[in-house]
């Protein structure tokens, strides 16, 4: 009987490699022999395959040389003929994608053919020279290295682990990041991992004994209370050892914040001892392109009976502005079996943007296409996933299967498709992210009204695109769902506060500081809010208080600054101004007062170095780039003063006083007529300035056209008949 | 095919222990010499069952092997094992259970390194890492592997005694856990081996593999 039984199962063995059984010596076929690993194979290999399979690389082992070729040759022969390997999933055709891994077909054959026909190496001297890999960082020493705090020692056995790694951000100085490396310790064990940015440090706060690695396949995380949405992926396959973002598209890290390193380990069989590291590569620019992540998702109804082979979710969201489609980033877990993701354009036609068809979260990856997908506004991006929780689901972790709901354990599941995407075509003066933004929540609180994340997040975009009343009635929802909720009480006196609603804010903010003493945003815009009241004695209250609870907090600093120097405690006020500094030497506030309070006191060099960091800051801030200029002009560097005003004007073109600025900087400059037309500019968008009107003349006069000249300051006469400057310039003129 | 293979294992005597010491001897000497040897030994084997069955490769000493099972022995668990291939390295640790959990007096675990570059160095290095207990053979003349008929690392043989030899019961796979290189479980469903080992303990009839080895084939010697 057992032999019997065994002969069944060498049939078995036999019938499923038939075609990878090295015949050598009965090959015959001249074709076939005549593949060799010099002349085809090591090609194929080289470009394919050695980026992860070289001596201390991701792969298993290593294929540089023939005899490793030989030595794994039936076992290439299978997995290049059943693609798993390597490692693409995308369906050709669904997406065209940089780093396409997807070997093709005539590659498959000859690796078949070569391996039929008994592996020849052939003329090994002919074959290529093999490509060099280097140990060490690819793109040269990082300009900052993080490390984990502690080894991980990743079990023997076992099934697939997925372990965070919080990284702190170590730096007083924000920076914008150019590329990374992340070297994983240990390449062999780690399938994928992904960098998420902790904004708030929220990860690490919420698990005390993050130093272990915290388990979990996906993360959440507090983004903050500003709008600040993540713009890129930050994912590690085994063959990118270097992520490299388009030089205008860097992105930030900020002092305080936190890099979490998510990976995927697959145990080797012995005890491993991992320590990661991530090398950064820091940007002179700042980012003057910005991406952001739009995510599908389905987790509501992922409600998978037991046994149910083809459960589908679905989402969909319409894009409100144009955007260039850069990424695009599936991810579900053990159960997903169809992965689909495509647009529909306002005219009807289908895009695809991806096809998998038989997804496995071992091979996972953010896929970039080659060219950005071009969707016009009014687009509608699709999802559609399937799963299979029957127990012919090799990849199903319960077995029996079991009612699967979404979850971040690994016998959980997910419905995520994740596009990242650069708005185009954008009006000026709103950050299209912001529309994005609030189509995304709205779309998302359609699907579950209690959605608090979502309610939140459209709030804060409302108060961003200046839509108060709205926000203010989304907080408001948000608080019938969580009525003390501190951060909601401080975003609700946000909207009232722009709305003009100056009383009911400071209620609500001190709502929110009675609920949590401790509540540092709310007191720091109580605190700001009793200063533009004047009511400078309560902020200075305000702001001790901050400071005692939250002595890193460099606004603070500044907020008390600006209560003593509206006190007149001058050299009080320049200290704590200089504390912000030392503790963020970026603080926008601190920089723009010091700059002021040096032009103030005849320091006109020394005001033009703080108030270009200060710009730097807030490159849209026109009071800072107004006192920027007028520091250069003083300085007597004026073509610097100019460009600042230029820049100011193009950010706000219908700024009369800008223009006016311009106009003077322009005389002092020489440049009477570029003068005259800047002035004639800001009297068009603010006819009754009597000083404007007189400027004119004046310059007017000075280029000789008198008759013009005239007729100015007849005009500041005709708006205030007895000013001064205007009659006496008017004598002056030459008779005609 | 395989009755020839079972019949020559059942006799055990002092006799060959010479045979098989001269045999490993001869690898030290020239190639031709070294493959005169082979050819010798197993024309000589065809011929005389009572020689060949004890030429079960080295230990990690080099001393040849000419026992795999003593007295009191029930059943013999050959592990066929690779330093280079990763699936049976990701083995290792299900092996080492059962070993601990099984390997009694009555059941002898063998580790078995049938591929050339796996040398001795090699092997003590591989078991050093993976922290494998037990006994190491270096089937270097794959007269295991041959006699299991195994073809794949990772891949299983159990042997019971049968008369005053061996018979092989069991050849295939440790588990489900792989049923292609493409498909792997996350965890086992059937443990294939350990079923077939506990069947031999009990004399009861050894149920066989469900499905094929997956891993690294055996490099031919």
């Amino acid at each position: 009987m057992e032999m019997k039984a065994f002969r069944c199962i060498f049939v078995v063995l036999i019938c499923s490699v038939p075609a990878i059984m090295p015949v050598a010596t009965q090959a015959n076929d001249t074709a076939e022999t005549s593949v060799t690993w010099s002349r085809q194979i090591a090609p194929i290999f080289y470009k394919n395959c050695t980026s992860c399979h070289h001596p201390g690389g991701a792969g298993p082992f290593s294929l540089l040389q023939y005899q490793d070729a030989l030595r794994h040759g039936l076992q290439i022969a299978a997995v290049t003929r059943s693609r798993y390997m390597p490692p693409w999933l995308p369906e050709p055709g669904y997406g065209d994608f940089v780093e396409n891994r997807r070997l093709s077909d005539s590659d498959v054959m000859l690796i078949q053919k070569w391996v039929r026909s008994g592996m020849s190496p052939g003329s090994l001297q002919e074959a290529p020279a093999p490509p060099r890999y280097v140990s060490d960082w690819v793109l040269g020493k990082p300009d900052l290295i993080l490390s984990m705090e502690r080894p991980f020692v990743l079990n023997a056995s076992g099934a697939d682990i997925f372990r965070n790694f919080i990284f702190s951000y170590p730096l007083r100085q924000t920076h914008f990041i150019r590329a990374m490396e992340i070297r994983p310790g240990v390449p062999q064990v780690v399938h994928h991992a992904n960098v998420l940015i902790d904004r708030t440090a929220s990860f690490r706060h919420e698990h005390p004994h993050w130093e272990d690695g915290i388990p979990g396949m996906d993360i959440t995380m507090d983004a903050g209370n500003t709008f600040d949405p993540e713009g890129h992926f930050l994912f590690w396959k085994p063959d990118t050892p270097a992520l490299i973002e388009e030089p205008e598209m860097p992105w930030r890290l900020d002092p305080g914040n936190d890099l979490i390193l998510n990976m995927h380990l697959k145990p080797s069989g012995k005890p491993e001892t991992i320590v990661a590291s991530i090398g950064l590569y820091f940007s002179k620019e700042s980012a003057s392109k910005k991406p952001m992540l739009l995510q599908l998702e389905d987790d509501h109804d992922l409600d998978i009976p037991a046994g149910k082979r083809d459960f589908i979710v679905q989402d969909d969201l319409t894009l409100p502005v144009d955007v260039n489609v850069l990424g695009i980033y599936p991810h579900a877990h053990y159960l997903g079996k169809k992965l689909e993701g495509w647009a529909v354009l306002p005219d009807g036609r289908k895009k695809w943007l991806i096809r998998i068809s038989d997804w496995d979260i071992d091979r996972q990856s953010v896929y970039r296409y080659r060219k950005p997908v071009f969707l016009p506004k009014a687009t509608v991006l699709h999802m559609r996933y399937l799963y299979d929780n029957s127990a012919e689901n090799v990849h199903n972790p319960n077995s029996p299967p079991v009612r699967v709901r979404a979850g971040n354990r690994s016998v959980d599941e997910m419905a995520h498709l994740w596009i990242q995407v650069l708005p185009a075509n954008a009006s000026p003066g709103t950050d299209p992210r912001l529309l994005l933004e609030e189509a995304w929540m709205k779309h998302r609180l359609q699907k579950e009204p209690a959605d608090i994340v979502a309610l939140y997040n459209l709030a804060s975009a409302l108060v961003a695109l200046r839509e108060y009343g709205q926000a203010t009635s989304a907080y408001r929802r948000l608080l019938v769902i969580e009525p003390d909720s501190v951060r909601t009480l401080n975003g609700l006196g946000t909207a009232l506060e722009n709305d003009g609603n100056r009383e009911e804010a400071m209620k609500v903010y001190r709502q929110a500081v009675a609920a949590d003493p401790k509540a540092c945003d709310a007191r720091f815009n109580l605190g700001t809010l009793e200063l533009k009241s004047v009511q400078l004695a309560d902020a200075e209250r305000q702001f001790l208080e901050d400071i005692h609870d939250c002595p890193e907090d460099a606004t603070a600093y500044s907020g008390l600054g600006v209560a003593l120097a509206g006190e007149g405690h001058l050299d009080s006020a320049r200290d704590q101004f200089r504390h912000a500094l030392a503790l963020n030497p970026q603080e926008f506030t601190a920089l723009y007062q010091l700059g002021e309070m040096a032009i103030e006191s005849g320091k006109p060099m020394e005001a033009a170095v703080l108030l270009s960091d200060a710009v730097k800051q807030h490159p849209d801030d026109l009071d800072a780039r107004e006192h920027l200029a007028l520091a250069y002009a003083q300085s007597n560097r004026l073509e610097d003063a100019l460009t600042q005003l230029r820049v100011a004007a193009a950010f706000a073109p219908s700024n009369a006083d800008l223009h006016a600025l311009l106009s003077q900087v322009l005389s002092e400059a020489g440049q009477l007529q570029q003068a005259i037309k800047e002035q004639n500019i800001a009297l068009h968008l603010r006819p009754d300035d009597v000083d404007g009107w007189n400027n004119l003349g004046v310059l007017e006069a000075r280029t000789g056209r008198s008759i013009a000249a005239r007729s100015d300051f007849l005009r500041a006469l005709q708006l205030a008949p007895d000013d001064p400057q205007a009659r006496s310039n008017l004598t002056h003129l030459p008779a005609h | 095919m395989l009755q020839s293979f079972r019949k020559p294992q059942s006799e055990i005597d002092s006799r060959s222990e010479k045979y098989c010491s001269l045999q490993y001897l001869s690898m030290k000497r020239s190639v031709w010499k070294r493959a005169a040897w082979i050819i010798f030994v197993s024309l000589y084997c065809s011929g005389s069952p009572a020689i060949a069955v004890n030429q079960f490769g080295v230990d990690l000493n080099g001393r040849p092997i000419n026992n795999l099972m003593s007295a009191g022995t029930h059943a013999v668990v050959l592990l066929f094992v690779a330093s280079d291939c990763p699936i049976a390295n990701r083995y290792i640790p299900e092996i080492k259970r059962l070993n601990r959990e099984l390997g009694t007096a009555s059941v002898r675990f063998w580790w078995v390194y049938p591929n050339p570059q796996d040398t001795m160095n090699v092997v003590r290095q591989h078991q050093k890492q993976f922290g494998i207990p037990g006994d190491a053979v270096l089937d270097i003349h794959q007269q295991l592997t041959h006699m299991a008929r195994a073809t794949i690392t990772p891949e299983a043989a159990v042997f019971v005694p049968d008369g005053a030899g061996m018979r092989e019961v069991y050849l295939g796979r440790i588990d489900d856990r792989y049923l292609a290189l493409d498909k792997e479980r996350p965890h086992a469903l059937q443990h294939d081996l350990e079923r077939a080992i506990q069947a031999a303990l009990g004399h009861e009839q050894i149920p066989q593999p469900n499905g094929p080895p997956i891993g690294c084939s055996i490099v031919p010697r």
